[in-house]
Formats: C-alpha cells, sequence, structure tokens
C-alpha cells in the first residue's frame, strides 16, 4: 500500500478525484452552457407582426349595417352615429366566420335575459359553430361567444380599433 | 469502482465492462465503436505524425454542422429579407452574434485545416500505394480528400453569399464572370449558376439550397467514405513503415469473426506478422486523445468568436461595387491569379478570367489528381516525414504552397483602391477616382 492510498483513505477526496470533479463540471457546464445559447437563441426577442391596434378609416366610410374587414378579421357595425365591433375570429379553432343575413329581422331572448333584434348572426364554417347577431354563441362547439373590440376616434378623425382589448356586448362609439 | 459510476454506467449500458480491455472489446458489439478498430499504433496516433488535421477538420464540420441549423431557425433566403435577419442574427437574437461568429469562425478554420492536412498527407506520402499494401487503395483516398477540399471551399463559397452584402452580390458576379470565360458553354454555365441572366433571388435560393442540404450531404458521405477507406487501407499511413519483426517459420495464423464466419459456421483465418511498436487499445489512448482535440478544437473556436468578430459589408447594391473588393483569403490567391494573367499584348488581351481563374486552378487539381499515379518515389518513404529520397516532388510541392501564400497575403495586405499596390506605410485616397 502507497503513502497516497493510504492518505487517500484517510481523506474523502483525493487530489485525484478533485481534479476528475472539476473536470466533469467544467465540461458539463460548458455543454450545457453552448446547449442553452443554441436553444435560447431559436426563441424570439423582437416580433414583427402587426399591432393589435389598428386603424380602420373614417366613420363616414362606412355605411349603415355591417361591413367584414378581412384583413383586420372583424365585423365593423354602425347604427345610426353608434359603432361597435364584432370579431370574426371563430373561438373554437380560430377560422373566420362567416356572416348570414336573416330574412326578416328577429327578436331573440338571450340566455342572460337580454332582448336583441338581430338582422344577420354569424356562422362558422369549420365546425358548425353558431353566433347571433352581437356575438353570443348559441350552437356548435364554439365554448366562447364572439369578443367586442375596444374603439375611439384617433387624432386625425380615422376610426382606432384595439383587438387586444375586449369590451361588453352593449359598448357603442358614438361619433 | 465507484457507487456514482456503476449509477450511471448502469443507466447507459446493458453491460458493465470490467476492465479497458474488456471495454475494447465491446468494439465487436458496437457500430459507433466500429468506427474505429481496437487498437491504433502509438506512431499512427503520435501528435507529430498527423497533428489529427484529420480529425480536428470533422469537428469544425459538426461545429458548422449544428451552429449552421440553429442559424437556419432565424435566416430567410429572400433578397428583400436576407440582410435584416442577419443583422437580427447580430442584433437582437440571444447569442446570436456569438453562433454567427462560431460559425464564420470554424468555416475559415476549416479551410485552413483541410487545406494543411492535404499538406501533411503529401509531404508524408500517405498517397501512395505501397506495394506490401495489397488491399490498400490509399490514391482513391488522396481523390476523396481533393473532392473534399474542393467541397470545403464550394461550401464556404455558397455560404458567404447568404448576408446578401455587398460582399456576397459582387463574389457572386465575379464568379459567375470567371465561370462565363469557359469557352463554348461559358454562358451555359452562369445562367445555370445564377438561375437566370441577373443575379436576383433565384440565385439566392439555389445557393442556399446547395449551401444547407445538397453540399453537406455530399460532404457527409465522402467524409464518412474517406474514413472507412482509412480502415480498408489497414489504417493511416505511418504503419507501412513500421519495421516488421520477422516471425520464425511461416507468418502467425490467427483467427478472425466474420459476418460470414458466422452465418455460415466458417472460420477464416488470417496471416499476421508482428510490428514493432507498442500499439494502444481504442479505450482509453485514443479516446482520450479524440477528447483532447475535441476540447481544444472548441476551445479555440469559442475563444476567436468570444473576442475577434466577423465582417457584415453593408447591405448588397448594384449601384456602387465596393473599393477594392476583396474575396475572402482563401480565394484571394485566385483573385491575384486572375490579375497577373490578365495581359495586354500588342492590341491582344488575355482573358485572366479563364486563365487564372479557370486554367491555372484546373491544371492544379488536376495535377494533385494524377500525382498519386505517377510519383515514382519508393515504398520506404510511405508513410515518413520529409524523407530523402522525395525530396524534389516535395520541394516542388512546398513552392507552390509558398506561392499561393505569398499571393494571398498580397492580395490582402498590398492591394487597395482600384486593385492597386499600396505597401502597408501608404494610405489610401480617401475618394478613389478613376486615373
Amino acid at each position: 500500500m502507497t503513502t497516497t492510498e493510504q492518505q487517500g483513505e484517510a481523506v474523502k477526496v483525493t487530489r485525484k478525484k478533485f481534479l476528475k470533479i472539476l473536470t466533469s463540471v467544467t465540461i458539463g457546464g460548458a455543454i450545457f452552457g453552448n446547449l442553452y445559447m443554441l436553444l435560447r437563441s431559436i426563441r424570439p426577442n423582437v416580433l414583427y407582426e402587426p399591432l393589435k391596434k389598428m386603424l380602420i378609416g373614417k366613420p363616414k366610410k362606412y355605411p349603415e349595417g355591417q361591413v367584414f374587414l378581412p384583413k383586420e378579421r372583424m365585423f365593423v357595425i354602425r347604427k345610426g352615429n353608434e359603432f361597435n365591433t364584432v370579431s370574426a375570429v371563430c373561438t373554437h379553432l380560430g377560422c373566420t366566420v362567416k356572416e348570414v343575413k336573416l330574412a326578416k329581422p328577429e327578436k331573440i331572448t338571450l340566455p342572460d335575459g337580454r332582448v336583441i333584434v338581430q338582422e344577420w348572426e354569424y356562422h362558422c364554417p369549420c365546425h358548425g359553430s353558431k353566433f347571433r347577431g352581437d356575438g353570443t354563441a348559441y350552437a356548435g362547439p364554439a365554448p366562447e361567444d364572439l369578443p367586442p373590440f375596444d374603439m375611439k376616434i384617433a387624432p386625425d378623425g380615422d376610426i382606432l380599433v384595439d383587438a387586444g382589448k375586449k369590451v361588453d356586448k352593449d359598448f357603442r362609439l358614438k361619433v | 469502482m465507484s457507487r456514482s459510476r456503476k449509477t450511471s454506467r448502469s443507466i447507459f449500458w446493458s453491460w458493465s465492462p470490467a476492465s479497458g480491455r474488456e471495454a475494447t472489446q465491446a468494439v465487436g458489439f458496437n457500430i459507433l465503436l466500429h468506427w474505429f478498430p481496437a487498437k491504433i499504433t502509438d506512431r499512427s496516433r503520435s501528435w507529430g505524425y498527423s497533428a489529427w488535421l484529420g480529425t480536428i477538420s470533422l469537428l469544425l464540420f459538426a461545429i458548422l454542422a449544428i451552429t449552421g441549423v440553429i442559424l437556419m431557425f432565424v435566416y430567410v433566403p429572400s433578397v428583400e429579407r436576407a440582410y435584416h435577419t442577419i443583422k437580427d442574427v447580430e442584433f437582437v437574437v440571444s447569442y446570436g452574434w456569438f453562433i454567427r461568429r462560431m460559425h464564420r469562425w470554424a468555416a475559415h478554420l476549416m479551410v485552413a485545416c483541410v487545406f494543411l492536412h492535404m499538406i501533411r498527407v503529401f509531404l508524408t506520402g500517405a498517397y501512395k500505394k505501397s506495394r506490401k499494401n495489397i488491399h490498400g487503395n490509399r490514391p482513391l483516398n488522396w481523390l476523396i480528400g481533393l473532392a473534399l477540399l474542393l467541397l470545403t471551399m464550394l461550401l464556404s463559397y455558397t455560404g458567404y453569399l447568404l448576408p446578401w452584402d455587398q460582399l456576397a452580390l459582387w463574389a457572386i458576379t465575379i464568379g459567375a464572370n470567371i465561370a462565363r470565360s469557359v469557352p463554348v458553354i461559358g454562358e451555359q454555365i452562369r445562367f445555370l449558376m445564377q438561375g437566370g441572366t441577373i443575379i436576383d433571388q433565384n440565385t439566392l435560393i439555389i445557393w442556399y439550397t446547395l449551401h444547407i442540404a445538397v453540399l453537406p450531404l455530399i460532404t457527409t458521405g465522402l467524409i464518412a467514405w474517406h474514413m472507412w477507406r482509412i480502415r480498408k487501407d489497414g489504417g493511416l499511413a505511418a504503419i507501412e513503415n513500421i519495421p516488421v519483426e520477422e516471425v520464425k517459420g511461416d507468418a502467425i495464423p490467427g483467427k478472425t469473426y466474420t459476418l460470414m464466419g458466422i452465418t455460415q459456421g466458417v472460420r477464416p483465418t488470417v496471416l499476421y506478422h508482428r510490428i514493432k511498436d507498442k500499439t494502444g487499445l481504442f479505450v482509453p489512448t485514443t479516446l482520450h486523445r479524440i477528447g483532447i482535440v475535441l476540447l481544444f478544437t472548441t476551445a479555440v473556436v469559442m475563444f476567436l468568436s468570444l473576442f475577434f468578430s466577423v465582417p457584415l459589408e453593408e447591405a448588397a447594391s448594384l449601384e456602387w461595387t465596393p473599393n477594392p473588393a476583396k474575396a475572402p483569403w482563401y480565394f484571394l490567391w485566385l483573385q491575384e491569379l486572375v490579375t497577373i494573367t490578365t495581359v495586354r499584348v500588342r492590341g491582344i488581351t488575355l482573358n485572366g478570367g479563364f486563365v487564372g481563374g479557370v486554367v491555372i486552378p484546373g491544371l492544379l487539381v488536376l495535377l494533385a489528381a494524377v500525382w498519386p499515379y505517377l510519383d515514382r518515389s519508393p515504398d520506404s518513404t510511405v508513410g515518413v516525414w520529409l524523407p530523402r529520397k522525395r525530396v524534389i516532388q516535395n520541394t516542388v510541392f512546398l513552392l507552390i504552397i509558398i506561392a499561393i501564400g505569398v499571393l494571398i497575403f498580397i492580395g490582402s495586405v498590398l492591394r487597395g483602391p482600384n486593385w492597386g499596390i499600396y505597401m502597408p506605410w501608404e494610405a489610401w485616397p480617401h475618394h478613389p477616382t478613376m486615373i
């Protein structure tokens, strides 16, 4: 038995073992560090997506009734001097719903007690979800109602819709 | 064996070898470990023989593949967007600047390493067929190596075109025009290279696909073949001239196991001689060295990437050409050749693009390709550093290499605006004008 081995029995960590631990930790750290760098770099820091706040033109451009804006994926509804928007993105799996004009205006009593008169409905072509004119889901797999978005008038007179901010169904922008 | 060692081994190993010898014998049961032989002579493994340049080149290729795939998550091969994605990599993507630098540095190092590797193989005569080695075909491996050299340069060329900066745009322009200088089919070649008559989106997508898919696939296949050929040739050329111990009577018969032997119940025997050199088992001696090479290669690439930046010129614009417009260092010797061979004699202009860009490099490659078959030096010079009997060809070879080095030096240090010669102490004019 050599002196080193005798000493190794007394001391828990020998020089050899210490260096082995040091090497493993360093190399392990280097591998882990590199892997982290390589994978973290794929996650975007900056998004080049269109903004949620959108300018959709002057109020006088919109006729009475509703208009579908395909790029913004929403319906803009005008009643006299009052505006509101309904999202056209089906809450089930994201298809764009279709406007269905009714033969004559209908009076509907909604589950929460409110009564509305609607001239059109929204039907989703993908899985058959159906929504009332104010966005309330009443048939099909859609879990939630089509949300209305916040609106205001921008300084230059255009209507500014904030698709990131939902409002009540009775919200109206008065012009 | 310690408990922690036993635990980690029990996770990864279905059986645990009790010793290095047993671990080495696992070579026979493991496809990955079949890559390397169970035993290598000390001479083959030595730093002084090969400097492990082949392994280093392979590791650099692996680094390039990994960093390259990561860059593919951000880069867009569109003429409108490519430049901006590179700028994003530099300034927006987390660690993007570092990953891009590693990619660029590994690329430059790989070009240098494969070149140095070729020089080593030539100077040690390792490309030669030796009469004793009946089943070997080292000249074939030399040809595969040459192909890999060309592929490395092509990969590098297609790579620096992708940022679509000024360097990229004008490098393709010059390259395509040199291709055009080939008689008869030149215009067709240029049309194919550009994907049209102008350098535009078609060009970019062609070079991008070549760079990320076609060329790496071919290169990987050739690397595999190249390494397989080493095994088929019996190992590195270093073993060819190790003295063989005279065995009393016949050579020693020994057992060997082959797939045919196992399936047909026949066990062929081989005759072997004992060689006078120390050998080491793959585990741990060779594996240990591979680990060291891996660590050092990675460390050098990362060190360079931490402290030295890589260039990105202005966005590609056909409206102006950088003055001077210089190719990367490994092509500067070609650029110099083109300059030197553009000669005007009594009204006749010698097309430097063709002579310096196609003919001379073509002849050099051709000469390198046939040299193993023209070489008449004796077998005793295989696997030996700078032997006496090859002094002439080694000298000529080194002179060619030095000439290339001088041309690279001139092109990088002494050339200024309008490709004029400017000594290092001479200032370049601020606004170069046509004289």
